[in-house]
């Protein structure tokens, strides 16, 4: 039984058929490769057939899975079937740091939580509030309604068997400055930590350093990489920097950036981490392409290490 | 047909499905590139989807609302410039369509977030000195039954809340001088003739949407629906299909992908069963001055479809 789990985190766009009968006359229409990325049925059967046995899907993708499917619940039989388990959701804590803005923070983390119950999920990793820019600095007190957002919902979660993992984004309010008091101010029997290995590099985080700190709280992570680590604030806090103008892209497939993601491992083991590992390939132009590349970097060069 | 004047809609690009190369479509570059093609295919003119989506989550390099192209421009009118710049003379109209917002059995969410992006479009329309805003007047039929099961019998109440919504956006397109135009798609509660009832209940100044392959998916002939309705028509959408919806999908809540049978249900233009050349000689024959927009939305190559459509137009009697 190995020690880590792979999941990918969705970043298909809408997927508009669940399995498509009609497969070769419907490539015969236009004969590109679009039938290859139409149905979930192929999807699922592309990161089962390369190993990855999980998904962690998106908010933004409920309004075209459930007029799909019906249901969480025929989602996840679907998956199933096909070999891969729905392991959680992300969650966006909009506007978590505004005390006026408490209860509908809490009451949509709960609302998320659900979701991902009725899906057979256990993780929900969460960004704590929005984009700095706009929003931030935020002030201690600020910070700190943050936490007490994540506490509650954390605590509803744990109720329901779901782990909230917070998961930082390199240009929100929550940022290098108050990245560790957020943490630091939340429960750590609630609410732990999804450890994006790209996002907190770009952020300004030692990676090896911040795991070797915070390993007790580790619930899971977002495993890509980056050749863009320490950016400076400037073009963190500034105005919708995550999709570039020139099309510079942020993440890369593992092994593709220059993390040590084989100190990463080599700390893994040290501390013997068990649990789901997310690969993220927001930025891609092909997630079949980075699914194999990753899983080849994976057997060859991580998995050696810990696995 | 002066073709010259034909716009292109931006809808070729498929910002929201899946394919490879997709991701190219959300950073500034791809549309700046893009603006150069269209012009290079021979339009100097085009008609942008208005989508608030990209307003939320960062993803402001889709040019397809207000707070983008303030975010990327400043203003519209530094976007009006770049376009022109680019051989873009002229944006013809804008298009609205309220699905983003049929997603909780609220109906209060639905036509208040419905009633407040269309405002912001129709002054967008207005800043980009469009023609016309065209506005699908429901979501999908079945993205509406998919949370209001009792659709049928509340079918009355979401009419009238509808007819006072685009009342309000009608007496404010006239006064912002954009024609406000009602679209038929196949898919909705106001799809093809039912679209009649609605329009009868607005003032005269909103206008009918002709737009070819959704008639013909709804099994209306365009030819006879121009006939019928030519002294309404606000402009007209030249598109193609070879899809005739014998399965009521139009009631489903994803029409545009028959679930039943996988097809590529919008065709590029000049490429489906719809005959392009019958309704621009009758067009000419009804002397209709108004906007064309020819639209390949569902393609799946934005730059052989400029080519597919010029080769189309190039056919057209001078």
């Amino acid at each position: 039984m190995p020690n880590i789990h792979y999941a990918n985190m969705s970043h298909w766009k809408s997927i508009p058929y669940k399995k498509i009968d009609n497969f070769r006359e419907f490539y015969y229409e236009d004969k590109t490769n679009s039938a290859y990325y139409s149905d979930w049925d192929n999807i699922l059967k592309y990161q089962s057939a390369l190993g990855f046995d999980g998904i962690e899907i998106a908010p933004w993708d409920m309004a075209d899975i459930l007029p799909l499917f019906g249901s969480p619940e025929n989602f996840t039989a679907f998956a199933k079937e096909r070999g891969v388990s729905v392991i959680g959701m992300f969650h966006g804590a909009h506007a978590s740091h505004a005390a006026d803005h408490f209860d509908e923070a809490v009451r949509s983390g709960r609302e998320a939580v659900d979701t991902i119950v009725r899906f057979g999920g256990t993780y929900m990793n969460t960004c704590p509030t929005q984009n700095y820019y706009g929003t931030g600095p935020l002030s201690r007190e600020e910070v700190q309604q943050c936490a007490k957002v994540m506490n509650e919902i954390g605590r509803y979660a744990t109720d329901q068997g779901v782990k909230i993992g917070l998961h930082n984004e390199f240009f929100c309010a929550i940022n290098l400055s108050n990245h560790r008091e957020l943490i630091e101010t939340t429960d750590p029997r609630f609410v732990h930590y999804c450890i994006d290995t790209a996002q907190i590099s770009i952020m300004g985080e030692d990676l090896l350093k911040f795991y070797g700190d915070y390993h007790e709280r580790i619930s899971t992570f977002h495993l890509k990489d980056t050749a863009s680590s320490n950016q400076p604030d400037s073009l963190r806090f500034s105005q919708d920097p995550e999709i570039t103008d020139d099309g510079t892209r942020w993440f890369w497939e593992p092994g593709m950036g220059d993390l040590d993601l084989k100190g990463l491992y080599r700390l893994l083991k040290q501390h013997e981490f068990k649990g789901w590992m997310s690969i993220e390939y927001d930025g891609s132009p092909d997630l079949l392409a980075s699914m194999a590349m990753t899983r080849y970097y994976l057997d060859k060069e991580l998995r050696p290490i810990y696995d | 047909m002066h073709t010259e004047t034909i716009a292109i809609s931006l809808d070729l690009i498929n910002r929201h499905y899946q394919e490879p190369n997709r991701n190219r479509y959300e950073s500034k570059y791809f549309w700046e590139e893009l603006y150069r093609l269209i012009a290079a295919s021979g339009f100097s003119a085009i008609e942008i989807p208005y989508e608030p989506v990209w307003q939320f989550g960062g993803r402001s390099g889709v040019p397809m609302n207000r707070y983008c192209v303030n975010t990327k421009y400043e203003s519209a009118a530094n976007y009006r410039a770049l376009l022109k710049e680019s051989g873009v003379d002229r944006v013809t109209g804008i298009t609205f369509d309220p699905n983003l917002f049929m997603r909780n059995d609220n109906l209060g969410f639905y036509f208040g977030a419905t009633g407040h992006f269309a405002h912001e479009a129709l002054a967008h329309a207005a800043d980009m000195g469009a023609d016309y805003f065209a506005i699908s007047p429901s979501p999908f039929y079945g993205r509406i039954l998919q949370y209001h099961p009792d659709l049928e019998s509340q079918k009355e109440a979401f009419t009238q809340r509808t007819a006072e919504m685009l009342g309000g956006l009608a007496t404010k397109a006239a006064e912002l001088g954009v024609t406000l135009v009602l679209r038929n798609e196949y898919w909705g509660l106001f799809g093809g003739e039912r679209v009649l009832p609605l329009l009868d209940a607005l003032p005269d100044t909103v206008k009918l949407d002709l737009d070819t392959a959704n008639l013909f998916v709804a099994g209306t002939s365009a030819a006879d629906f121009l006939a019928a309705h030519g002294g309404r028509i606000g402009c007209v959408h030249l598109t193609d299909t070879d899809f005739v919806d014998t399965a009521d999908v139009w009631k489903t809540p994803n029409p545009e992908f028959p679930s039943h049978r996988a097809t590529q249900v919008f065709r590029d233009p000049g490429t489906g069963s719809v005959d392009l050349l019958q309704i621009a000689g009758l067009l000419d024959r009804l002397n209709y001055q108004g906007p064309i927009t020819c639209s390949a939305r569902q393609t799946r190559d934005p730059f052989r479809a400029l080519l597919r459509t010029r080769s189309l137009l190039n056919q057209f009697q001078k």
